[in-house]
């Protein structure tokens, strides 16, 4: 098992090797990588949305639920809600749905190409299958991602606020107080540089898990399992060294 | 043409090919035949390099493939057509964008002429008014001849096919065998196709490798196949009625 861990994390450089030899054209490249920006990055919008929507409401409410000792400011939780949003939820946590999303998505698409031998015809023409197929997709979720990142604390901030104003929990204008309060800008570069580190690790590894199946459409689809896994337990082990290194 | 000197590949343990040294003709349909598991497809694999023998050479031409650089390989690559047993057409893309895909990457045609050539393909393997479907749309005769048209798409030297008849009806493999065979005269191609369909080796077959259990035990032509000593061969031919017939006629 630990030989074939080594194995693995072996072919898996090699593979990254392939991905980011120069492309044949760059033409080509450019043309894939928008397409593969609608595919993974556009098509994910409004999952990300949503979910931020009622995150920060719910954020709102369980903060406000915890901090009832009248010493302490309710202005507190518009400040709790920000941090929680920006230090963990917007990017640790949308990585993770992403890690399903797009994940699985990349290790199904590749993997039926190969199944299907249309990776071995794209070989044969000299054409680099893993520079076409791959390149575009990591380079389009990885510079990208920020982006999702952004909108979600957007609106995790919006959807706070809409709790906000629907129950009177504390006041917008507390609220709203809470959100300025000791901004930190550099939290905001940690959690996009998290995000296209997290978006990085899962679409190459979602590709990785693709380009190497086998087994008919049960290897396309115990791949794709495998990458949701892999990329989950990874995301959650890069989080704790970011972190370190970031924060402290 | 191709040279193979003594080729040996395994797997797990498992001798598959043993000893294999034949050469495939330019401007000749070049067979590989023999039973399922017999070998054919890891032959075929070694010869476009999709698998590296363990022991032996491959030449194409005077240039040892285990001895060239990724460049020169790529350079190959795009010197040979393939037509994989399923296809293998790219599912993201039209009839006309999988012919001129090769196109995209190694011409600096414009566009209008890429479309030309890839419509004078499509044209020459009877694929008409059918640009803008999907693989998923085609049959599998329209799909097997997309497949072809993608492979010649580059005039290539080298055309390989791996079962080009198998899942199609019997007057569209006849169709699918005569449009190899005018192509490999046309192009003089060096045309290697591996097969298990009578009807195709004895149409088409201007020299046969027989495979038995990895090994090459016979090579001869359409004609002299059926007048073989090979036992095995024998049996191989014997499995089918209109080849049973022609032998025990002749005898």
């Amino acid at each position: 098992m630990i030989k074939d861990f080594f194995e693995s994390v072996g072919r898996y450089f090699l593979f990254l090797k392939q991905v980011f030899r120069k492309p044949e054209k760059w033409g080509i490249f450019w043309k894939q990588a928008v397409l593969e920006t609608d595919k993974l990055i556009l098509s994910s919008i409004i999952i990300t949305g949503v979910i931020s929507v009622f995150i920060g409401g719910v954020l709102v409410i369980q903060t406000a639920s915890n901090l009832e000792n009248p010493i302490i400011d309710k202005m507190y939780v518009g400040y709790m809600v920000r941090e929680s949003l920006v230090l963990e939820f917007c990017s640790t946590m949308i990585a993770l749905i992403l890690a399903g999303k797009m994940g699985s998505n990349i290790a199904s698409e590749i993997g039926s190409m190969r199944i299907t031998e249309q990776i071995d015809a794209m070989e044969m023409m000299g054409v680099n299958p893993a520079g076409f197929l791959v390149l575009p997709k990591v380079v389009s979720a990885t510079v990208l991602s920020p982006v999702l990142m952004l909108m979600s604390f957007a609106l995790g901030l919006v959807g706070g606020y809409a709790v906000v104003s629907a129950t009177g929990i504390i006041t917008t204008a507390q609220y709203l107080t809470g959100l300025k309060f000791c901004y930190n800008g550099f939290y905001v570069f940690y959690s996009c540089f998290k995000m296209s580190l997290f978006c990085f690790l899962i679409s190459s590894i979602s590709a990785f898990n693709g380009y190497y199946a086998k087994g008919g459409s049960l290897g396309v689809g115990y791949s794709s399992t495998r990458s949701i896994i892999v990329s989950s337990i990874l995301i959650l082990m890069f989080d704790l060294i970011v972190t370190q290194l970031m924060l402290y | 043409m191709i040279r193979v000197e003594h080729i040996y590949k395994g797997f797990d343990g498992v001798t598959v090919l043993k000893d294999i040294t034949t050469d495939y003709e330019a401007g000749k349909c070049n067979m590989i035949i023999g039973r399922s598991g017999s070998g054919k497809t890891v032959l075929l694999k070694n010869l476009i390099g999709l698998l590296e023998p363990d022991r032996g050479e491959i030449f194409y031409g005077d240039q040892k493939l285990s001895a060239m650089t990724y460049d020169e390989k790529k350079a190959l690559r795009q010197k040979i057509g393939i037509l994989f047993q399923g296809s293998a057409l790219f599912d993201f893309a039209t009839v006309i964008e999988n012919v001129m895909f090769p196109m995209d990457f190694f011409t600096d045609w414009t566009r209008a002429q890429k479309i030309e050539r890839a419509r004078f393909c499509l044209n020459r393997v009877n694929v008409i008014n059918s640009d803008s479907k999907y693989p998923n749309e085609l049959s599998g005769g329209m799909q097997k001849r997309v497949g072809i048209a993608r492979a010649i798409a580059l005039n290539p030297s080298y055309l390989f096919c791996d079962e080009p008849n198998s899942g199609l009806d019997p007057y569209t493999s006849i169709l699918i065998d005569q449009l190899i065979s005018e192509l490999t005269r046309e192009y003089g191609m060096t045309t290697v196709v591996n097969t298990h369909d009578m009807n195709s080796i004895l149409e088409i077959g201007d020299k046969i490798n027989f495979i038995h259990q990895g090994t090459l035990l016979w090579q001869g032509d359409k004609t002299s196949i059926l007048s073989t000593d090979c036992h095995e061969l024998r049996d191989f031919l014997c499995a089918n009625t209109l080849a049973r017939n022609i032998i025990e006629g002749k005898r």
